[in-house]
């Protein structure tokens, strides 16, 4: 009886010891985002490269925990802290630039665990700080070239949020490219003042159309409002950050996609290896971080087709700059 | 019957009444959760499990409690900044905006100061604390959010503008004000040029208010968490208003004007005079709440181009405290302390369940709507004992009992 007693306990324990040892091969990531996961822009292509990232693993290695909607920074350190000291992640993610005062300071108190944040390039000097950053002028101007090519009116309108970051990178490479076409065409730009108005954005997409503007173009989560505009006056969109096909109906034209995985399959792989942090990563064409894609509703010409292709190639290539005069530094949402 | 039993039939007929008119905010409160049940159990979450979580976020560790406090003191500081002002007959929407324009205030006068009076090298010194530069960057704010809320108060002595409008109204101005200042003069220098992400400097560790850990085990409580001192002087300010209101011959203008605005005229009282100030002090300590969560919490003042993005919704969660306290500053302290806990511990449900941050929205709303509407029944009961003691009897009992 006392011989079954001991197998049984000791196999109670092996088996526990192999389930703990399946439990470390899984890489959990938590990540915090500003808006919904599902906004089309900034926080769904966080989410939808951790859900790739997923399907590549598998769920048995690589799980992913998010809080979106957090865009009070208050809210963002509570839920940042209480991840940190858990112990239970890898790797802690904060997918916004605002949340860079709250990862400098926990990054210091816990320094075996490993964060990431962007879109800024600082890791603060910390070993176990990654920075990112998306090079959203690079889709900015491949966007602009196509709507300048496109445009009937000689005026397009862009909807941006703060200006700051890839939302200004967008616009500025926009405005460069569509000046590459043709100087004459104008450009309006307005910033809202807000990542989330929704509200404020539908009435600056009306505004731009009011002033005679045939393509509307914008970035961060509140261009669902703009993009509705832009069904409802049949007049061509162009996106940015995540695909916005499936609201876009058939006036998208085309999206600039934010592919996260590749820099985060690269983080993985280092943190594996034990380097937690220290270095910059970011999207851009060249290295498949930055994706171009076309609305499945819209036809375009081959030879619009053939200017597309070309611009990517100069983008990737280095003959074409988008903003010539930029700083090396840059910043996100 | 002798008069000192009657007196203690009474005071324990008192203390009954005042468990018994708690017994529907607990009702109200299980209510909501049951119709927030219904809301998880459709997005396949469990219920049981779902508060199991909130309630280990929002106490469940030194850390969740800590944050528990944290979140609740500017909404602390808001309620009593609302129990003052509803005390006073004002009803002022306009914390969110009083907050923002005392941080603003109250950042600038730190940031100043912390230059003239640190040395640069000493900026990031740990333990320096310059008791200075915080008191007035602390009386700053609370005099920046006070002009702002007595300027409603102004709108609505000698104007007659609805106060509610007005201050609504205000709040817009300020976030506005504060996305300019944010992207201008008080932009951090280190984004200027390149970034410009609207947030400003980062203050001297001299102008910040240190944090709190009580000498209780080792090593001591709240030791490693965010907890500020910023909660230890809202709960003195709310002892402090709760003897103003009640034991001063002000706080008695103050109710009285509350109460009975013509009945306060005749009596003498400057109403006008009273409804001012009423929104002065509420704006005061609104501000008061904005200052604290740059010099305790944040370090500096930053934005997302939306007033929540700074306060939290603060300026409004400290309405629902105030009113959830029974307008009395005192009351104002567990309400602030409930929900802080109730928002903080939300966060928990939504990162462990991974249902839609909206849901936790929806569910922090419905347990507001329920617990403030049972304030409903608590008022029909004192009415009614109000009407059975000036029936015969009761007024016989009241005699005899004295």
């Amino acid at each position: 009886m006392k011989k079954i007693l001991a197998i049984g306990v000791l196999f109670v324990f092996v088996a526990a010891g192999l389930v703990s040892l399946a439990q470390e091969d899984v890489f959990r990531i938590a990540a915090l985002m500003p808006s919904a996961t599902n906004d089309l822009a900034f926080s769904q292509s966080m989410y939808d490269a951790l859900a790739a990232i997923q399907e590549e693993l598998g769920e048995e290695a690589f799980e992913f925990t998010v809080q979106d909607s957090t865009y009070i920074v208050d809210d963002a350190a509570v839920a940042l802290r209480d991840w940190a000291a858990s112990g239970e992640f890898q790797l802690v993610i904060a997918h916004g630039s605002q949340y860079g005062p709250i990862v400098e300071e926990l990054a210091a108190e816990f320094t075996d665990v490993s964060f990431a944040w962007g879109t800024r390039q600082d890791t603060f000097g910390m070993d176990n700080v990654y920075s990112y950053a998306a090079a959203s002028d690079e889709g900015g101007y491949f966007n602009g070239v196509l709507a300048a090519h496109l445009t009937e009116t000689g005026v397009v309108g862009l909807v941006g949020p703060i200006e700051v970051g890839d939302g200004k990178l967008y616009a500025d490479g926009f405005a460069n490219g569509v000046a590459s076409v043709d100087e004459e065409i104008a450009v309006n730009i307005v910033f809202i003042g807000s990542f989330s108005d929704v509200p404020l954005a539908t009435e600056a997409a009306e505004t731009h159309l009011a002033n005679g503007a045939d393509i509307l173009t914008g970035t961060a989560q509140m261009v669902v409002g703009p993009i509705a505009v832009a069904v409802a006056n049949d007049v061509l969109w162009f996106g940015s950050d995540a695909s916005q096909d499936e609201l876009s109906e058939d006036i998208g034209v085309a999206f600039q996609i934010y592919k996260w995985e590749v820099l985060l399959l690269d983080m993985i792989s280092n943190i594996k290896e034990g380097l937690l942090g220290g270095e910059y990563y970011k999207l851009t064409l060249e290295n498949g971080g930055l994706v171009m894609e076309y609305d499945k509703d819209f036809e375009i010409s081959d030879e619009l087709m053939a200017i597309a292709d070309e611009t990517i190639a100069g983008i990737v290539s280095g003959d074409i700059v988008p903003i010539p005069d930029m700083m090396e530094e840059d910043s996100g949402e | 019957m002798n008069k000192a039993s009657g007196n203690s039939q009474l005071a324990l007929a008192g203390r009954l009444n005042r468990l018994i008119d708690f017994a529907p905010v607990l009702i109200a409160l299980l209510l909501a959760l049951l119709v927030a049940s219904v809301l998880l159990l459709a997005l396949n979450a469990n219920p049981l499990e779902a508060y199991d979580f909130m309630l280990k976020g929002a106490v469940g560790s030194e850390n969740a409690t800590a944050e528990t406090l944290v979140k609740a003191t500017p909404i602390l500081f808001v309620g009593i900044g609302i129990t003052i002002a509803f005390r006073g007959g004002m009803i002022n929407i306009g914390g969110e905006g009083q907050m923002i324009v005392g941080a603003l205030a109250g950042v600038t006068i730190a940031l100043v100061m912390g230059e003239m009076r640190i040395p640069p090298e000493l900026a990031k010194e740990r333990g320096a604390f310059d008791v200075f530069i915080v008191a007035c960057s602390l009386v700053g704010g609370f005099l920046a959010g006070a002009l702002y809320g007595g300027l409603a108060g102004f709108l609505k002595a000698y104007f007659d503008v609805n106060e509610i409008l007005s201050t609504i109204m205000l709040n817009q101005i300020a976030v506005q004000m504060m996305n300019f200042l944010l992207n201008g003069i008080l932009l951090d220098p280190a984004e200027a040029g390149f970034n410009n992400i609207p947030k400003t400097a980062r203050l001297v560790t001299a102008a910040q208010l240190p944090r709190l850990s009580l000498p209780i085990g080792d090593p001591h409580l709240f030791d490693r968490t965010r907890l500020h001192w910023g909660l230890i002087i809202a709960i003195a300010l709310a002892v402090v208003i709760y003897i103003f209101l009640w034991r001063t011959s002000w706080g008695y203008r103050i109710r009285a004007v509350g109460e009975n605005q013509r009945a306060s005229s005749y009596a003498g009282i400057n109403v006008r005079r009273q409804m001012m100030f009423s929104m002065f002090l509420a704006g005061g300590f609104a501000g008061l709440a904005g200052v604290v969560q740059v010099l305790g919490l944040q370090y500096r003042l930053q934005t997302d181009g939306s007033p929540a993005g700074f306060t939290g919704a603060a300026g409004f969660n400290g309405i629902v405290a105030a009113l959830f306290g029974g307008l009395n500053p005192l009351g104002a302290i567990p309400a602030a302390a409930f929900f802080g806990g109730l928002l903080v511990g939300a966060q928990k449900m939504q990162r462990e369940l991974g249902v839609p941050a909206s849901l936790i929205t929806a569910v922090n709303g419905l347990i507001v709507v329920f617990v403030v509407s049972s304030e409903i029944f608590i008022i029909q009961r004192s009415k009614r004992r109000v009407s059975l003691q000036e029936t015969p009897e009761g007024l016989d009992e009241a005699e005899e009992t004295g």
